[in-house]
């Protein structure tokens, strides 16, 4: 309310005072202030648990925040549901692109969707009253899609455009557009900066979310750098993509707090592997008594290489060998037994059981050891579970608490540590810091390092400082192919978040990294 | 690392620090239910409380115990097994047939029963981990195979002793141990009674004291989390499906017993008593999930007030209605007073 004596048109459109969110004990927005101002397009960076996502939900209107106030054009309002930011003029196009359109309908329902939801109105709604209504929204946001189609046959980018000309319907003051390239080729993203650039035309302030420093510098007209749930800068245009990325990751480490290990025998080994049928071929190989961080941005393959590994997507092309042996995982049970284990990416949804008790989370891979011709021993089981939780530090209100008791870190280093009492070949870990805090970072880095002495260890993050302090080796992997195999003492995170993210795969080459590394 | 784990929310979502009222009910309501039913039903007619009544509630109760054992079974995966009722006839049928026109024995008339329900179990399986068809769908499709399987068998027609065979009749008739399961005591305890019991024993014992129990838990909890610790998600599916079907020919086979007859189609009216057995077993003991104790519970609940409202000359055809009630209740008790659902 401090800007009321401001004139009326030069009020931000939006204005963030201060805004906290707390989920339990963790703090994920401690006091947020900026603001979106008339026409402009504002970029909004962090790295992964930096706050965005949050802040993006409570301007959409799905979760409340804790504290603070938002001001739409100098008034607080609440925004209690996304009908009340929709009527404050803020509409998001989710990240996810499929949450914004409803499979098994076609474009043209897609499209009037909104117009049902109306009060009132005529409820006659024959198809070709649906086709003419979504030509007319077509026909004046100048989009072109085929209407009659079912929206689960466009590609990726087509579907984004039905989530977008649904979103401009609501005509918005403010669009929100949440990692909108990180599922898109590049021809596709092309095509989304066009349609960005008629928007800005129209005038509509956009707030745009993305890990990719070209995308922000060719679109955002200001950018805002959160980190640990506070705005840390403010850049204008011209961005200085340096500077905002040494903002993102905070002090960068100088040098890796343990001596960089090479590792000895190769475990696991591919040849002509692809990520996708018609990516590019490379090999790789992977090391016993080495961590190797896999780097790369959101949809750089990461993810799909990983899953050729454990078995839960078929090899693409090339072969595979396991200490010297051919090696195609039939399914994850399969790699299991050869010894390839692996923490996958999303814990609600791939580890945990919903309501189960730590004990049950802390024992389930590994019930034969706790059972004599199949009859649980419950007081091994238990001792197994108090000795995971005492030795990763797990905080919690005892081995019987269901696993939502616990925060997010404290989850995590059950779910890693209960896989590092056994020995493997190679032991994968997918994200495994995203959203934890930097205690149980470093808790799950120091036990990894013990315990990749007699195993292959492979740690995959989007976050090039991350990766940075755990692994002696990094591989990024850009546009579906490893870019860059280089120790993790020759290089820093800035660098790497360089190369993550330089557009045309001809640009950085393993070889040129090595004179960038030179200081 | 200032986390308070002692007030974070999801700690408050837990049974553990709920309102201690609510959490009672949530516990212990329905097993307080049935005890208050008891007594007052006992205290209100004289009959009510006696040994010979208890079997009574018992005997009426355990055919739908084992059925719903073997539903509550597929339900820990996840699944939902809409055959048990089809899959009790089609043993009715396979085991009165046996031994009535074939003239087998007593032990291979069972044999063949089981073997009967472990066909139909695998048809599920088949339908639900192979072809990937959704569970309910596909145990849906598996039900009317199954029961039409059994009409074509024998068009149509009942099976009794000294039936018409065209020229002749047959001349089988039921072996001394299904009298004996149909009429037979021990200890002044019903063998059905008996036969449920061990079921249940057996049950309780598979859910609850071994890995398998867990592992079933675990897929029905989270399949994707199950198979990233190694767990072979489909041949343990593919197991429920298997057990489901065998404690539906169990009970099928008891139930042949008690009519000395097959009927078809006398097993169908065994399913949605079986699921309500089941899903108002989620209520007992805040279990909120497909338990074998909260079955039996479940079974013995609706026997115990169909016994006692009947005794009350109650009408009959009032009895579904009173079912209806108890489930609607039960499913409340789970859903609205329990922990949310975190799916």
């Amino acid at each position: 309310m401090t800007d009321m004596t401001a004139p009326a048109d030069s009020l931000p459109l939006v204005r963030f005072e201060a805004i906290t969110k707390h989920f339990g004990g963790t703090v994920a927005l401690a006091g947020v202030t900026f603001e979106v101002r008339h026409g402009e397009t504002l970029g909004l960076l962090g790295s992964n648990g930096a706050g965005k996502s949050t802040l993006i939900k409570i301007l959409s209107g799905m979760q409340p925040q804790t504290g603070g106030d938002i001001l739409i054009e100098g008034v607080p309002q609440t925004l209690d549901s996304p009908v009340d930011a929709r009527d404050c003029g803020i509409v998001t196009v989710h990240q996810n692109i499929d949450d914004g359109v409803v499979f098994g309908m076609t474009v043209a329902e897609n499209l009037v969707l909104d117009n049902l939801s109306v009060a009132g109105g005529n409820p006659w709604m024959p198809y070709g009253r649906v086709r003419r209504q979504a030509a007319a929204i077509l026909e004046e946001l100048d989009f072109d899609l085929p209407l009659d189609v079912p929206v689960e046959q466009l590609s990726a980018s087509g579907r984004q455009e039905v989530s977008i000309a649904r979103a401009l319907v609501k005509k918005p003051k403010l669009l929100i557009l949440d990692e909108p390239t990180s599922t898109l080729s590049a021809r596709e993203s092309e095509r989304l900066f066009e349609r960005v650039a008629a928007m800005q035309a129209r005038g509509i302030a956009i707030l745009y979310v993305s890990h990719r420093m070209s995308d922000i510098q060719r679109l955002c007209h200001r950018a805002v750098v959160l980190r640990n749930g506070q705005v840390v800068s403010n850049h204008d245009a011209p961005l200085d993509a340096r500077a905002i990325t040494v903002s993102i990751l905070g002090e960068i480490a100088l040098a890796p707090a343990f001596e960089s290990r090479t590792g000895r025998e190769t475990v696991l080994s591919g040849e002509g592997l692809r990520v996708s049928r018609h990516g590019p071929a490379f090999d790789v190989s992977f090391r016993r008594g080495e961590i190797v961080g896999l780097t790369g941005l959101v949809g750089a393959g990461k993810t799909e290489l990983l899953e050729q590994f454990y078995g839960a997507r078929p090899l693409v092309s090339g072969k595979l060998e396991l200490l010297g042996q051919p090696f195609e995982p039939r399914d994850q049970p399969d790699a299991l037994a050869h010894g390839i284990a692996m923490v996958p990416e999303e814990r609600a949804a791939q580890s945990i059981f919903p309501g189960e008790q730590l004990t049950t989370h802390a024992s389930i891979g590994r019930l034969d050891r706790f059972s004599t011709a199949g009859i649980m021993q419950r007081s091994e089981e238990v001792a197994f579970a108090r000795k995971v939780i005492s030795d990763f530090h797990v905080r919690c209100p005892g081995h019987e608490a269901p696993i939502e008791a616990l925060s997010g870190g404290n989850q995590q280093k059950l779910l890693v540590g209960r896989w590092l009492a056994d020995e493997r070949e190679v032991m994968i870990l997918d994200e495994p810091f995203r959203g934890i805090d930097i205690g149980a970072r470093s808790v799950i880095a120091k036990a990894l390092r013990a315990y990749s002495e007699n195993t292959a260890v492979i740690v995959c993050s989007s976050d090039p400082e991350e990766v940075i302090e755990v692994a002696d080796r990094v591989l990024v992997m850009r546009d579906g192919e490893i870019v860059c195999d280089i120790a993790s003492s020759e290089i820093s995170a800035e660098q790497l978040a360089d190369i993550m993210s330089a557009a045309p795969p001809s640009q950085a080459h393993p070889t040129t990294m090595e004179t960038n590394s030179v200081h | 690392m200032s986390t308070d784990i002692q007030s974070s929310p999801a700690e408050r979502a837990t049974p553990y620090s709920k309102d201690a009222i609510t959490h009672f009910i949530y516990r212990y309501g329905l097993l307080v239910v049935l005890a208050l039913m008891i007594v007052v039903f006992s205290i209100a007619h004289p009959f009510f409380g006696t040994f010979a009544n208890a079997m009574f509630i018992l005997q009426a109760s355990a055919i739908v115990a084992v059925v719903g054992l073997g539903c509550t079974i597929s339900m820990t995966v996840g699944g939902f097994d809409l055959a048990v009722g089809a899959t009790m006839s089609l043993v009715v049928m396979v085991a009165a047939g046996a031994m009535v026109i074939y003239g087998f024995s007593g032990p291979v008339a069972i044999l063949l029963g089981l073997a009967a329900g472990l066909l139909a179990g695998l048809l599920n399986a088949m339908l639900i981990v192979y072809a990937r068809i959704p569970d309910l769908v596909a145990t849906l499709a598996a039900q009317f195979l199954v029961s039409g399987t059994t009409l074509l068998a024998v068009n149509g027609q009942s099976i009794s002793e000294g039936m018409s065979l065209g020229t002749t009749s047959a001349t089988g008739t039921f072996a001394p141990i299904f009298k004996w399961l149909g009429s037979g005591y021990v200890f002044g305890v019903h063998s059905s009674v008996i036969v449920a019991g061990l079921v249940f024993l057996a049950v309780f014992a598979l859910l609850n004291l071994t890995k398998w129990g867990r592992i079933f838990y675990a897929i029905g909890g989270n399949p994707v989390a199950a198979a990233a610790v190694g767990i072979p998600v489909r041949r343990y599916r593919i197991i429920a499906y298997l057990l489901s079907g065998l404690l539906s020919a169990v009970a099928g086979l008891l139930l042949v017993a008690r009519s000395n007859r097959g009927d078809v189609s006398v097993g169908d009216a065994y399913l949605l008593q079986a699921v309500s057995a089941a899903l108002v077993g989620y209520a007992v003991l805040g279990a909120n999930r497909a338990n074998a104790f909260g079955t039996l519970i479940g079974a013995v609940f609706v026997a115990t007030l169909i016994n006692g409202l009947t005794m009350f000359n109650f009408p009959y055809y009032a009895q579904t209605f009173v079912q209806g009630l108890l489930l609607g209740v039960a499913l409340l008790m789970s859903y609205t007073l329990g922990p949310k659902s975190k799916r």
